[in-house]
């Protein structure tokens, strides 16, 4: 402990003219009464007429001198060194991805970064940014605690994934060269591959909270049957038992089914779920009574979307799976008299590419790619995450027999990787989109799995330029596009049923982070409903495992970070103790029963 | 309104008593120490010339053949005086108020039985000297009552030098009812005065608090009258002293208005006063 102002101790030596005032004689009290001449033999009992007297240590005299000396060290202004993660100037990276829901860890890096701004003293700002699927700055640059605990207080998780690096990027772009900027990321670490380790310039404050977890991991549409739409469902645990749980399902807010599914621990099931449904209704599935460590992963939804036609052509040798799936998929009839929207190119030539074209082990390969090799058997190593072709299909544990081994230019992207080999492509031949599949689908266990209509109908949906796919259906975070009348407005009502009025020349609907159904409704400039349409975010299945990591950084290592404390003064406390004092010092002094209290209804004092 | 209608009404019943004869400037009700017209009997002399020849014993003059004139009691009125302490003394506590009341009580009792009434105060000065009206009936009361209650406790008081004065005037001696708290010096010789003009009552009036004072501690006491200071240590000792020495002080109070021909009574000051006051003098057979 060290002292701000030592000098002021000085005022301790008050106790000296404190103690003499106890030992100079009090002035009497002046009491008028009739006649003096009945206590004029009392005089005598009065002491000396020295102004002194002896020294009585009473409890008040204690009690002030305490006090007194409290009030001393009070101004001394004694601290203590106490080690703080703040610096001049702090960015508060807040993760509010769906994994930040499990186990209370959003509301445990809430409290954490509340009490590092109450922590922070008046010469230091602080920044907050949201990191969540649209990075944004919350408030920069604050030395208000009101602010800065408001922006954190306007923090909400949502079901979208993190963006760290963008995140990161902000907070790094609100360093100042004037001023030493710590970052400190509040996350549990994202998902793996997501951020470039180690990083450098911030701190991870981990959130690691687990708990027992079932959560929907995937919700599309499948293949359709008669009547009536078949909804791909994939139920996974996160739980360390097994877990029965009842999936229901919805259409339009009305329960017209439900699922009974038994989960082994960390096992996942997938089920296709025929509804009766039709396009434009709105298809939720929500875990009923679940009581897991995430709420927001128990309910997903989709807005069944019109597909239009689309004229499919196979070329090569094709497989019956194909002609299976290829009949299966709504809206999608072969091309007969008419050119075809989308080519198919199963085992034949790829060497002129027209048209969007799903390429499955050409021979030849396209122009740019040269067949060096084949491999057998390769072991799936890598999915791309986030990949739209990919949403709610795994395809880590595909069987495949032999694959191409590819010489490839630049501009592919890679979905699925066996190592290096390349198992699914995605690319651009003469402009036109293109889907390289490196292996025949029959000679693997690609055409067996339930996810295939699934896969074959993102890829068509792809190529045909999302004809097929519903752009109201995203993952949570994607912001909505808007499409106000000519000057109207937009109302948004978010899934827990607030509104936001928004003015017309806005397009663009971002607070979009809270998975569910969200009503847009277009009003003329007379207030009048024009037209609403409704919308779905989902929950981001990859936030879903909850898992925790800690981010490898450099910050710490730097003679700042290991220099940085924080001066924290006495003040409160000795300020407490002083008014303790204070109070038992009134008490000794009027609230005590005393014989020389003087009793009400005495003489008049003078 | 020093009394209320109600209680006028009650004190109308009760009548001033006087043990001792009178020798007033006019006839009343009350036994003279001289002889007069009234029908009691009381003694014989020889005729004189000029005696009313009505009152010649005509039947001793034969029997006995002495003349006689037969004497009868005279009968005076009994002039009253209330002594009200005006000193500051009077100012503590409910005293002074009490004394207004007590005398307003014996004055309208005197007026009502037909006395003549007079209320004295003795205003503090170089000279003592006497202040009052004199009132016979009870038709002069609001003027008494206002006079009672123009009265304020201030400066000193000489009750020696009023009783001397009091005595000077022979003519009108009569009973005194003295209403003070006697912490007036010389109060002893005042008291031996007034009682020698006919005896009377003193009304010795103390505040409760003068008898059990509820202080202590180291003071300042300060004499409400003379202003004069006194610096003490007020112990539970000192204060039981105290009390002993009022108790003395009361007692000769009590002691010295007995042997000078007056009654006694204490009188705590406060709302019941007055009520424990006449109780007293009825029992005492001052009033009946």
């Amino acid at each position: 402990m060290s002292l701000l102002a030592p000098l002021a101790l000085a005022l301790a030596s008050l106790v000296i003219p404190l103690v003499v005032l106890y030992m100079l004689k009090s002035r009497r009290q002046r009491l008028e009464v009739p006649s003096i001449r009945m206590w004029e033999d009392e005089e005598q009992y009065v002491s000396a007429s020295l102004p002194w007297q002896r020294l009585k240590v009473t409890a008040a005299l204690v009690l002030q001198i305490l006090a007194l000396l409290g009030f001393a060290f009070l101004l001394a202004r004694p601290f203590f060194r106490e080690a703080t993660l703040l610096g001049p100037h702090t960015v508060l990276v807040i993760d509010t991805s769906g994994s930040m829901a499990t186990a209370g860890r959003f509301a445990a890096a809430q409290a954490e970064a509340r009490g590092l701004a109450d922590d922070a003293s008046d010469a230091q700002l602080i920044s907050v940014v949201d990191a969540g699927p649209r990075p944004r700055v919350v408030t920069a640059f604050s030395r208000d605690p009101a602010t800065v605990l408001s922006a954190i207080d306007g923090l909400a998780v949502g079901g979208g994934g993190e963006d760290l690096e963008g995140a990161l990027r902000l907070a790094r772009g609100l360093a100042t060269p004037d001023r030493p900027t710590k970052i400190l990321l509040l996350s549990d670490g994202g998902v793996e591959g997501a951020l470039l380790e180690p990083v450098s310039d911030a701190s991870h404050i981990l959130f690691d909270q687990v708990g027992d977890n079932v959560a929907i991991t995937a919700f599309g549409t499948g293949v359709p049957g008669e009547g009536a739409a078949n909804m791909f469902l994939e139920v996974s645990s996160f739980s360390r038992r097994t877990e029965s749980i009842s999936v229901q399902m919805l259409v339009d807010g009305l329960e017209v089914g439900s699922v009974d599914i038994e989960l082994a621990a960390a096992e996942r099931e997938q089920r296709v779920v025929p509804v009766d449904a039709g396009i434009g209704q709105t298809v939720e599935a929500v875990i009923v009574e679940a009581d897991d460590a995430n709420p927001l992963d128990d309910r997903a939804a989709l807005i069944l979307s019109g597909a239009g036609d689309l004229a499919v052509t196979v070329t090569g040798e094709g497989s019956p799976f194909l002609d299976a799936l290829l009949g299966a998929l709504p809206g999608v009839h072969p091309a007969v008299g008419e050119p075809p929207d989308v080519v198919v190119i199963d085992g034949g030539s790829a060497a002129e590419i027209d048209r969007p074209a799903w390429i499955i082990a050409p021979d030849p390969p396209p122009e740019g790619i040269t067949v060096t090799g084949r491999l057998d058997n390769p072991v799936i190593t890598f999915q791309r995450p986030g990949e739209p072709i990919l949403e709610d299909v795994d395809l880590t544990s595909l069987a495949i027999g032999e694959v191409q081994l590819l010489d490839l230019g630049p501009g592919w992207l890679r979905l699925v990787t066996a190592g290096d080999v390349p198992i699914v492509m995605l690319g651009e031949v003469n402009g036109h989109r293109v889907v390289y599949f490196t292996f025949d689908v029959v000679r693997s266990n690609l055409p067996v799995d339930v996810t295939f209509p699934i896969l074959g109908a993102r890829i068509l949906d792809f190529l045909g330029g999302n004809r097929l796919g519903s752009a109201a259906t995203a993952t949570a975070g994607t912001p909505l596009s808007l499409a106000p009348p000519p000057d109207g407005s937009t109302v948004v009502t978010k899934p827990d049923g607030t509104s936001v009025s928004l003015e017309g020349n806005v397009v663009e609907f971002a607070d979009t982070a809270a998975p569910g159904t969200y009503q847009v409704d277009y009003l003329d400039a007379s207030g009048a409903l024009v037209e609403h349409e409704r919308a779905v975010r989902q929950f981001a299945a990859a936030e879903a495992p909850g898992s925790a990591r800690q981010i490898a950084t450099t910050a710490d290592d730097t003679a700042d970070a290991q220099d940085a404390t924080l001066l924290r003064e006495w003040a409160p406390w000795i300020l407490a103790l002083l008014l303790l004092v204070v109070l038992v010092e009134w008490w000794v002094a009027y609230g005590r029963p005393s014989p020389w209290r003087r009793r009400s209804g005495a003489g008049a004092a003078v | 309104m020093l009394l209320e209608p109600e209680l006028r009404a009650r004190l109308e019943r009760l009548s001033l008593t006087n043990r001792r004869r009178l020798r007033g400037m006019w006839s009343g009700r009350h036994r003279s120490k001289q002889l007069g017209e009234s029908l009691d009997f009381a003694d014989y002399r020889e005729y004189n010339p000029g005696d009313d020849f009505r009152r010649i014993d005509y039947n001793l003059w034969a029997r006995l053949g002495v003349v006689l004139v037969r004497l009868f009691e005279a009968e005076d009125e009994m002039p009253l005086q209330i002594v009200v302490d005006t000193s500051s003394s009077m100012e503590f506590g409910e005293k002074f108020a009490t004394a207004q009341r007590l005398a307003a009580a014996i004055t309208f009792l005197g007026l009502a039985a037909g006395e003549r009434v007079r209320l004295v105060t003795v205003p503090a000065s170089d000279r003592p000297s006497l202040r009052g009206p004199w009132a016979r009936h009870v038709s002069s009361w609001p003027q008494m009552e206002g006079f009672l209650e123009s009265l304020s406790p201030e400066g000193g008081t000489d009750l020696p030098g009023a009783a001397h004065l009091m005595a000077a005037a022979g003519a009108h001696r009569g009973p005194v009812v003295l209403v003070s708290d006697l912490l007036a010096p010389g109060w002893e010789a005042a008291v031996d005065l007034l009682g020698s003009l006919g005896g009377g009552v003193v009304l010795h009036v103390l505040s409760p608090s003068e008898l059990d004072p509820d202080f202590s501690g180291d003071l300042t006491l300060r004499d409400i009258e003379t202003k004069a200071e006194l610096p003490v240590s007020i112990s539970e000792a000192a204060v039981s002293r105290y009390r002993e020495r009022m108790q003395s002080f009361v007692a000769e109070a009590s002691a010295r208005a007995r042997r000078s021909g007056m009654d006694y009574v204490t009188v705590l000051a406060g709302p019941e006063a007055l009520t424990a006051a006449l109780r007293e003098l009825v029992a005492a057979g001052r009033l009946t």
